[in-house]
């Protein structure tokens, strides 16, 4: 009995170095709103709480869920990479990086959660009737194997008896290889959409999966470097410049990917898909795009990444810090941008309203509270973590 | 014996643009009152021709109970699913609110339902066409712009009217197959 209680305890101490408290403290009036928000929903209704319509039916909380669930599936890529195939540089980092990916999925599951109007509904129809040439079948399977693999994997490297390294690096490769599909999967959800030609193609899956490895590297190196109060220990140096390196060359793909899906879209005037470009480039949701996408998402984590010769682990975190800002509009505009296009025509008597020939959305009070309450869900939890659980892990 | 295939065709240079057919869909079918609870809708096309000498059209439409059916083949939990008639409903204890029909459908003919607490949209009045009578849109109509009926029986009017009028269907692009169609 002794001998488990010591066993905990070296699992668990008062970290009073790390500057947890603030960030507890947000994440706990974030999390107040947020169930605020929760309560609203629950007694005014999706339909009066939310400002999705008829026409543009999935807005924040649809990209607040990619945001988080392809920040979640990057990271648990980087803790495969570790784990299972010789990257050793990572293996230091093994607790923060399932710990993060685990927390960061359960934050994006509240999104999905609260977008659909019947959650509860969903877990057993997922048994009792799936429809399984429905990508989202295989969004909510894969989802839910990983949160279940990285609860495995939290298991195995937290036993107070000491970490399984061969069972962490087989849960490793599976977390990798069922994020890449899950993620990948996720681009099909909106790419199976027959009426929104903006989303098909092979440039969301492949875009998702990067920019989702961008985001988990973006992710450790900002936590890092909050932590260690901007400045990270000689022990970690290597992995924040392999995190440094792995981001500048997923930032330069994304780049590359946006550049031709942009140009084909533009090329020739596809109808939906220019007129969904054209609200990025110059249409309602050009400041997104502009400051949001390509400033914060793309140049200046670029920048600062070649500026720092991934060497200088503040201006990585600086860098990590853009890019998880900038990555969120991008998340937004890759959403409503498709559903920008109407159906219809906003004729009289269609019931369509259109401006400038173009939907359009904005999110409510209500979706930003269901949004605080992602959000704080990360913070709280991920904080509380740092604050009393050991996570340097040995390397292996 | 050839089961049937429903289909609407639709004579538009008929139509007055009074909007019955919409108010018999809502009473019919207890469709909410809202802009964007609706399962028909009658579009003014736009002004064609110039002054004194203009025209215009009316479009009315409607769900397209589409052959190759984009929001039934996104519907995770088989809510939308087609008759063997080729009609596409929903099963409204199914579905899941996750809205995916409603980003998938061209026509954007679905809409959130409060009333049901799910998606919801034409159904060509089955509950009418199994007692024998035609959907509301199509009875109520004082001009007869639509006509409903088996597209496998030669002697239906909808089988008449296609076999001797050219027709269009909406978005061909889509390749949706639609079961609305449009004489010219």
């Amino acid at each position: 009995m002794s001998t488990r209680i010591d066993n905990l305890r070296s699992l668990i101490r008062v970290n009073r170095d790390v500057p947890a408290i603030p960030f507890i403290a947000a994440g706990f009036v974030l999390l107040v709103l947020g169930l605020i928000g929760v309560a609203r929903v629950i007694f005014e209704g999706h339909e009066a709480v939310y400002g999705v319509t008829r026409q543009v039916p999935w807005g924040l909380l649809i990209a607040t869920y990619a945001y988080f669930v392809i920040t979640s599936t990057g990271l648990a890529f980087i803790g495969g990479l570790g784990h299972a195939f010789g990257f050793h540089q990572f293996a230091g980092l093994s607790k923060r990086i399932v710990l993060l990916a685990f927390i960061v999925l359960l934050a994006g599951f509240t999104q999905i959660g609260m977008e659909l109007g019947h959650p509860f509904r969903l877990m057993y129809l997922l048994i009792l009737s799936p429809h399984f040439s429905a990508p989202i079948v295989w969004m909510g399977i894969f989802y839910g194997i990983e949160l279940a693999i990285l609860g495995l994997e939290l298991l195995v490297i937290f036993n107070p008896a000491g970490t399984n390294h061969k069972l962490a690096a087989i849960l490793g490769f599976l977390a990798l290889v069922v994020g890449v599909l899950a993620t990948s999967n996720l681009g099909f959800v909106f790419g199976s959409l027959t009426a929104r030609p903006f989303f098909h193609g092979i440039y969301f899956p492949t875009f998702l999966v990067v920019s989702g490895i961008a985001g988990g590297a973006a992710l450790l190196l900002l936590v890092y470097n909050i932590v260690y109060k901007f400045n990270v220990p000689e022990q970690f140096k290597e992995a924040m410049n392999s995190l440094g390196k792995l981001m500048g060359l997923c930032i330069s793909i994304m780049i590359f990917l946006s550049f031709w899906k942009v140009l084909s879209s533009l090329y020739t005037e596809p109808q939906e898909a220019y007129d969904a470009v054209i609200t990025l480039l110059r249409g309602p949701l050009y400041a997104n795009f502009w400051i949001g996408e390509v400033l914060m998402a793309l140049v200046l984590p670029l920048a600062l990444l070649i500026v720092s010769k991934a060497r200088e682990i503040k201006t990585m975190g600086l860098a990590g810090l853009t890019f998880l800002i900038g990555m969120f509009f991008t998340r937004y505009d890759f959403i409503v941008a498709g559903q920008l296009p109407p159906m219809r025509a906003g004729n009289e008597g269609s019931g369509v309203e259109t401006i400038n020939g173009l939907m359009h959305y904005t999110p409510s009070s209500g979706e930003w509270m269901i949004f605080f309450l992602g959000l704080g869900l990360f913070l709280f939890l991920y904080f509380l973590s740092e604050r009393f659980l050991i996570l340097d892990a040995d390397a292996h | 014996m050839e089961k049937k295939r429903y289909a609407i065709v639709l004579d538009t240079k008929k139509c007055l643009n009074c909007k019955a057919c919409t108010v018999a869909c809502k009473f019919e079918n207890y469709v909410p009152v809202g802009d964007d609870t609706y399962r028909i809708w009658v579009t003014e096309l736009p002004l064609q021709g110039k002054f004194p000498h203009l025209h215009q059209d009316f479009q009315p439409s409607q769900c397209q109970h589409c052959e190759n059916t984009p929001c039934e083949k996104v519907c995770p939990t088989k809510a939308t699913f087609k008759t063997p008639e080729g009609v596409v409903l929903v099963d409204y204890e199914k579905c899941i609110l996750c809205k995916a029909c409603m980003t998938a459908c061209p026509y954007d003919a679905r809409f959130v339902s409060e009333h049901h607490e799910a998606v919801e949209k034409c159904t060509f009045c089955m509950h009418r066409v199994s007692e024998g009578r035609e959907p509301a849109c199509v009875e109520t109509c004082p001009v007869r712009v639509r006509e409903f009926g088996d597209l496998n029986d030669p002697n239906s009017r909808v089988s008449r009217l296609l076999s001797s009028r050219p027709y269009m269907q909406l978005k061909p692009e889509k390749n949706t197959r639609p079961r609305l169609f449009y004489v010219l």
